[in-house]
């Protein structure tokens, strides 16, 4: 079937679009508010509205809805507290042919930079993430912020010079 | 360094966006090494698990909550009880008077029981609309196209058709009635033939075709008629109708079909096989045509 010609409010095509965008966009709003669960949360209220207005929202842009509803929702219940964003993956691999003492200080690396990555702003923050993380190239970031790739750039920018001076004190 | 006053030279290197030269240069400064530190780091991050089905089943529970909580429930409207007596009127007409019917698409077969057990099969693009009510009494229905039966004993079966009508009485026959074309096939029992003033009683083996009013009885030593064996046989068909079957049973368009010159053909083709139908056809009778890729057929000028 042609995109074209599908609509959301058809169940299957629902759950596509579920499947294909749920996962990044639980992510996108995780970058911003540091808290998996309350991310989950307005990601289900982001695919509520968008099965309340299915009938409004062409297939092709239920993406962009998505992102824009999902937005606003942070901006709208989450208090810009400071985010500490907990991150799975343990660095050891990465780190292990650094420096020796760098294996052994390890752990405190990791809340150091867990802790880096909280004092970006938000702005920097989501678009290093869904750079990092997400490996969005920065025109992908660019369309779903709504911002230009020269702004996605600078806050790409920012977010690195502002993690070295962070970390920088923290290996001496 | 020239990119000092640069405020995105950074994101470029990451992207691999930055040149050679620039590159080099980068690479010898003293922060180099701790950008290449932090983006080895930071590129084995990973997202906390995420459970796609547990999420995709709390959003299903919150819009089925949702509606419960804003929906009120009504009482039965008023409007409900008028749909209920038009549907109830309305099964009722379809019960005794609505129409039941069979279609074919070109280049499609399809076979059916009436009412009384009796076997139809419909050759392509054709039509038969019965009434099913009182079914077993009047035994009569509506033809367009062609089709193959196999009549259950009972009361007269009557076949009608826009050329004219088929009545039998337990028996297997087959009728083809298509514009200006109309044939008759009795393969067992008793089949008579009305058509105007003209009136046949076709025994086993027999079979009538009718073009302009004239009736042409001929023997055939099928058992069951060609078509349902994937062929259409003819006999001393206008070829005009023999190019027409050609296009209902490949879904093709013949363009040129205004070349042809006025001949009866006698023989059959296979449904299975355009490229050898074709030659069946055209090249027995002598008449030229092209035939591409794309299964376009083209009559030729001929003399």
């Amino acid at each position: 079937m042609p995109d074209t010609q599908k609509s959301v409010c058809e169940q299957r095509v629902f759950e596509e679009v579920f499947n294909t965008h749920s996962k990044t966009i639980r992510n996108f709003i995780y970058y911003k508010c540091g808290d998996s669960a309350q991310a989950e949360d307005l990601t289900q209220d982001a695919f509520v509205k968008l099965w309340n207005n299915c009938a409004k929202v062409p297939f092709e842009k239920a993406k962009s809805y998505l992102y824009t509803l999902a937005n606003n929702a942070f901006l709208n219940e989450v208090a810009h507290k400071k985010v500490i964003l907990k991150h799975q993956k343990s660095i050891t691999s990465i780190a292990s042919h650094e420096s020796p003492e760098f294996v052994y200080r390890e752990k405190e690396f990791k809340e150091e930079l867990d802790r880096a990555i909280a004092n970006l702003t938000e702005k920097q923050r989501e678009v290093f993430l869904l750079n990092r993380i997400e490996n969005k190239k920065y025109r992908e970031i660019s369309e779903m912020l709504g911002i230009s790739v020269k702004a996605v750039e600078k806050r790409m920018h920012g977010a690195l010079v502002s993690l070295r001076s962070e970390i920088k004190e923290f290996k001496k | 360094m020239e990119h000092q006053n640069n405020d995105t030279y950074l994101a470029k290197w990451l992207a691999g966006e930055m040149s050679d030269d620039e590159l080099m240069e980068f690479k010898r400064t003293a922060e180099y090494k701790d950008y290449k530190f932090i983006v080895d780091v930071t590129g084995g991050l990973e997202n906390p698990a995420y459970d796609q089905q547990k999420n995709f089943t709390a959003t299903l529970n919150k819009i089925n909550n949702q509606k419960n909580t804003t929906k009120i429930r009504t009482l039965i409207p008023r409007w409900a009880y008028a749909a209920a007596a038009a549907v109830v009127l309305f099964l009722g007409y379809s019960f005794f008077f609505q129409q039941t019917s069979f279609q074919t698409q070109l280049a499609e077969q399809t076979s059916f029981l009436l009412p009384d057990g009796s076997e139809v099969m419909l050759n392509a693009d054709s039509e038969i609309a019965f009434k099913s009510f009182n079914w077993d009494s009047n035994r009569s229905l509506n033809l367009t196209g062609e089709a193959y039966f196999k009549v259950k004993k009972g009361s007269k079966f009557t076949v009608k058709t826009k050329e004219g009508t088929v009545a039998v009485l337990g028996t297997q026959f087959t009728v083809n009635s298509r514009n200006d074309f109309y044939n008759v096939t009795c393969f067992e029992g008793k089949v008579k033939v009305t058509s105007g003033k003209l009136n046949h009683i076709l025994t086993p083996g027999n079979a009538i075709s009718i073009q302009d009013n004239i009736a042409t009885p001929y023997k055939t030593n099928e058992a069951t008629p060609s078509w349902i064996a994937q062929e259409s046989s003819f006999n001393e068909v206008a070829i005009y109708e023999v190019v027409t079957e050609l296009e209902r049973q490949y879904n093709i368009t013949i363009s040129g079909k205004k070349n042809l010159k006025t001949a009866y053909f006698t023989g059959r083709f296979s449904h299975t096989n355009l490229q050898q139908a074709l030659t069946m056809v055209f090249d027995t009778m002598e008449i030229p045509y092209t035939f591409d890729a794309n299964r376009n057929v083209r009559i030729q000028k001929y003399k």
